[in-house]
């Protein structure tokens, strides 16, 4: 249930810019780490590397020891790695039962075609999830911005992660929605998931996450446990902007 | 799979009037639904592909022409007995488009576009110098065997294999496989980000579009015992096979034939008023004011009307 | 030898011209325009009308083609483009549609059969066994004119460097305060200007018929392709490759084959390298 993510000496440049500068931290598994670090940071960037997206452009990434740089986005995610994004964008004509299952399919042509959906699991993860069975049928667009992130947070779970990767879960949502997604982290933590969390929501990040990592223009500034970091010169600094 | 018995009940229905029709209707009339048949298949062809992942093809006459040209120098040039002839062809046409747009379904949107309409210019321009002994170069070829004698013959075969063919992809696009291209076309990196191989998703696509395709085009031109490049590599023919699938309803199966027939019955009605090519301009205009209101077409403006469902502009 | 180099050149001038409208669309606003041929055949069209069946004077004849090429891109623009707000397919299958219709109103109005246009410039000089027709040696000079003002135009004026912020990033250039709404409709208007006049050339080049449009439209693509999105200097050394190769091609080949190498680079370079050989997004 739980994986190990390594993360070794990442560096990756958009042309003259490099947004992330030498990256290395390790998440042991079960554990569930903030990422933290101003607009621009590189937060995102480090997603996208280690899902495949956006090719790193030196450093290495492990999953369980096994590196995984070589490995297409799909392939990556059959090791057990998922991620949500920062802007819900979900297939936009589907209901949000199809949208799991698209989450929910084997990759295999001959299965997708001879195999029906799984309908107990489609209801299974979005109830997991809050969202009820009266939305099952609905459309992206007759959603909330919470119900989007739940949709988002459905649709990477359906891949059966060990390791889940959650960009900005908290962006947009109300008090009550926060409440809903964070107990519903906090469960998946006591079933064994590893988490990378990035959030500017502190106050909600924090009950989640035992250890963080601050990162800035691309690097690593503190690591460690999230009390530490946060207590750090250099981190506070970095936030208010004077580093 | 979501299959209601009203759906097996509505293709029965729409099957049984489909070959109850020769009753009713002239030999004239009959001749025009057999293009439309065709024009309906090669829809479906490009819907398959483009109507549902999003890669637009302009060069589908390339594809059609494989499968075309295939069995014609077959048949024609060594004398192949058409059962074998069009099997091969429908092979070739699948192979043959794989090997040279492989390649191409890496690149995204408006290259992808580009690459085929290159292409079917590629081979129009190679058809008519490479081995003109074999193509029959810019004149093409005649005196082909055909399949059928008679209007109403002509029409039970092209009928029945726009029918076999409909019903399948509507089978295969009802099951998870139909969901999953469609997902592409809406947010590709989504849908590997949920561990699907798109490119397997992407050459499967195109291998249904190509088998339709070689199928609908070998037998195209044993239905007409002729065939001639430039009706065949026409961005005219593009654009017809596009319209066709777009004014019906891209991403549906019902969608592509409704849109061949309005399509080759419009362009049949208009020839006592306008007899040559500016037919097209009532077509084209008709078909640009459909598609700028509605995108999804007049599928989706009927559904629309009926249900007044939200489906997005 | 010294044949083909001219005819080269001639040819090369012809299709950078062909090509630059192209160009300026694909970078500033960023959609696949393929009804830009019709400009070309809608170009053709009306210098015939206006210079050969009312007898207008030829330059009046270009400068209308000009006219009826810029409102038509500026149409196009705000009754097609605007409304489907940046959806790429929509817009590439919109203008394909577009491009049908003025093509089969042509025939509506023209008649389907092709149309001899009169040499612009009436006379033929012979250099070394080359026939050089003036108004192909005008066409040529006209369009290395056209191209350098263009660059000129585009890195020295406020609306030529307006364009470019554009084209590199349309959110960046709002924000700093450039109406890309303008900055559109200008290059729209400017592009189907460019192109109509272009038609006028290449219809005097080839022959006026409605079918015209489909080969010029090609070259146009496999220019910018080949010489990367957007990039002035590259139209204009690639216009010289597909303009010699189809040369070379005809002289020493087979003249039927002319066409398929320019093919071929569109797919080879597309599907190889397809940000174009000569590379980046700029101007
Ligand atoms: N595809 C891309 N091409 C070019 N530059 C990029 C790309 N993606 C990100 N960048 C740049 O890399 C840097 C890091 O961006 P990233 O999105 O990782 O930051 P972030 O920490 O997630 O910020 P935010 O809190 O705003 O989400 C930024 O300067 C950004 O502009
Ligand atoms: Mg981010």
């Amino acid at each position: 249930m739980s994986a190990k993510l390594e993360i070794r000496n990442l560096v990756k440049k958009f042309g003259g810019l490099t947004a992330t500068n030498d990256v290395s931290f390790t998440i042991e598994p079960g554990q569930s780490v903030g990422l933290i670090g101003p607009n621009g940071a590189g937060k995102t960037t480090i997603f996208s590397q280690i899902m495949g997206e956006h090719p790193q452009t030196k450093g290495e990434i492990l999953i369980d020891g096994k590196e995984i740089s070589h490995l297409a986005t799909p392939q990556r995610i059959h090791a057990g790695v998922s991620r949500t994004y920062q802007v819900p964008r979900p297939f936009s004509e589907m209901s949000v039962a199809e949208n799991i299952r698209v989450g929910l399919m084997p990759d295999s042509i001959w299965d997708m075609i001879t195999r029906g959906p799984n309908r107990e699991r489609e209801v299974e993860i979005a109830s997991a999830i809050g969202l009820g069975e009266d939305q099952l049928e609905r459309l992206p667009s007759e959603l909330s911005m919470g119900d989007l992130r739940k949709l988002e947070m459905a649709r990477t779970l359906a891949t059966s992660p060990r390791l889940m990767l959650l960009d900005e879960v908290f962006a947009g949502l109300t008090v009550n929605e926060i409440a809903v997604i964070s107990d519903l982290v906090q469960s998946m933590r006591d079933d064994g998931m590893t988490f990378l969390i990035v959030s500017h929501d502190l106050k909600a990040l924090e009950p989640l996450v035992d250890h963080a990592i601050a990162i800035n223009h691309g690097e690593v500034i503190a690591q460690g446990q999230y009390q530490d970091v946060m207590g750090s010169d250099i981190v506070r600094a970095s936030y208010l902007g004077t580093a | 799979m979501n299959l209601r018995w009203h759906h097996f009940a509505l293709w029965a229905l729409f099957i049984v009037g489909m070959f109850a029709l020769p009753q009713f209707v002239s030999n004239g009339t009959l001749r025009t639904m057999i293009f439309a048949n065709f024009l309906a298949i090669f829809a479906i062809s490009w819907d398959t592909l483009s109507g549902r992942t999003g890669y637009i093809s302009f060069g589908h006459p390339f594809l059609i022409g494989i499968g075309a040209y295939t069995t014609a120098i077959l048949t024609h040039r060594f004398d192949f007995p058409v059962e074998i002839s069009i099997p091969i062809a429908v092979i070739a046409t699948m192979v043959g488009g794989l090997i040279v747009l492989l390649p191409a379904l890496r690149i995204k949107g408006s290259y992808f576009a580009l690459v085929t309409l290159a292409m079917m210019e590629l081979v129009y321009q190679l058809v008519q110098v490479v081995r003109p002994d074999l193509t029959g170069g810019t004149r093409g070829m005649s005196g082909l065997p055909t399949l059928t004698r008679g209007a109403a013959n002509g029409y039970y075969m092209s009928v029945s294999l726009m029918l076999a063919i409909a019903l399948s992809m509507w089978l295969i696009m009802k099951t998870r496989l139909g969901t999953a291209l469609s997902a592409i076309g809406m947010n590709e990196e989504a849908v590997s980000g949920s561990g699907l191989s798109v490119t397997k998703l992407k050459m499967t696509a195109f291998l249904m579009s190509a088998f339709i395709a070689g199928l609908g085009g070998a037998v195209y031109i044993h239905y007409l015992g002729s065939i001639a490049p430039r009706a065949l590599f026409d961005i005219n023919f593009v654009f017809t096979i596009i319209v066709a699938a777009l004014i019906g309803g891209a991403g549906t199966t019902i969608g592509p034939i409704a849109g061949a027939f309005f399509l080759t019955f419009l362009l049949e009605y208009l020839r006592p008023w306008l007899p040559g090519a500016e037919r097209y301009m009532v077509y084209s205009g008709l078909a640009l004011l459909i598609y700028m209101y509605q995108p999804k077409g007049m599928w989706a403006l009927m559904t629309q009307a009926t249900f007044k469902s939200k489906i997005r502009p | 030898m010294l044949q083909v180099l001219i005819q080269g050149l001639l040819l090369s001038g012809l299709y950078a011209l062909i090509a630059v409208g192209f160009t300026l669309i694909f970078s500033v606003g960023r959609v696949l325009n393929l009804a830009y041929g019709a400009y070309l055949l809608i170009g053709g069209y009306a210098y015939f009308y206006f210079a050969q069946t009312l007898g207008m004077p030829k330059f009046a004849g270009v400068l209308m083609a000009g006219i009826f090429g810029c409102v038509l891109g500026l149409l196009k623009f705000q009754l097609i483009v605007k409304p489907l707000k940046g959806n790429h397919v929509a817009i590439e299958i919109s203008t394909l549609i577009l491009a049908v219709f003025l093509q089969s109103t042509v025939i509506f109005v023209f008649g389907d059969s092709s149309k001899i246009l009169l040499p612009i410039i009436p006379g033929v000089e012979r250099v070394a066994g080359a026939a050089i027709p003036f108004s192909n040696l005008f066409a040529a000079i006209a369009s290395w004119i056209i191209l350098l003002s263009l660059w000129w135009f585009v890195r020295s004026t406020h609306m030529g460097r307006a364009m470019q912020a554009v084209s590199m990033d349309a959110k960046g250039a709002a924000i700093s305060g450039v109406d890309a709404n303008r900055v559109n409709m200008f290059t729209w208007g400017l592009s189907g200007a460019l192109g109509a006049i272009a038609g006028v050339f290449f219809a005097s080049y080839t022959q006026l018929y409605p079918g015209m449009w489909v080969a010029p439209l090609i070259i146009a693509v496999a220019v910018v392709i080949v010489g990367g999105i957007g990039s002035i200097i590259g139209t204009l050394i690639v216009a010289h490759i597909v303009g010699f190769l189809e040369i070379l091609t005809s002289a020493y080949i087979a003249p039927e084959l002319r066409g398929v190498f320019t093919m071929l680079l569109i797919i080879v370079i597309l599907v190889w390298r397809p940000s174009g050989l000569f590379g980046r997004e700029e101007l």
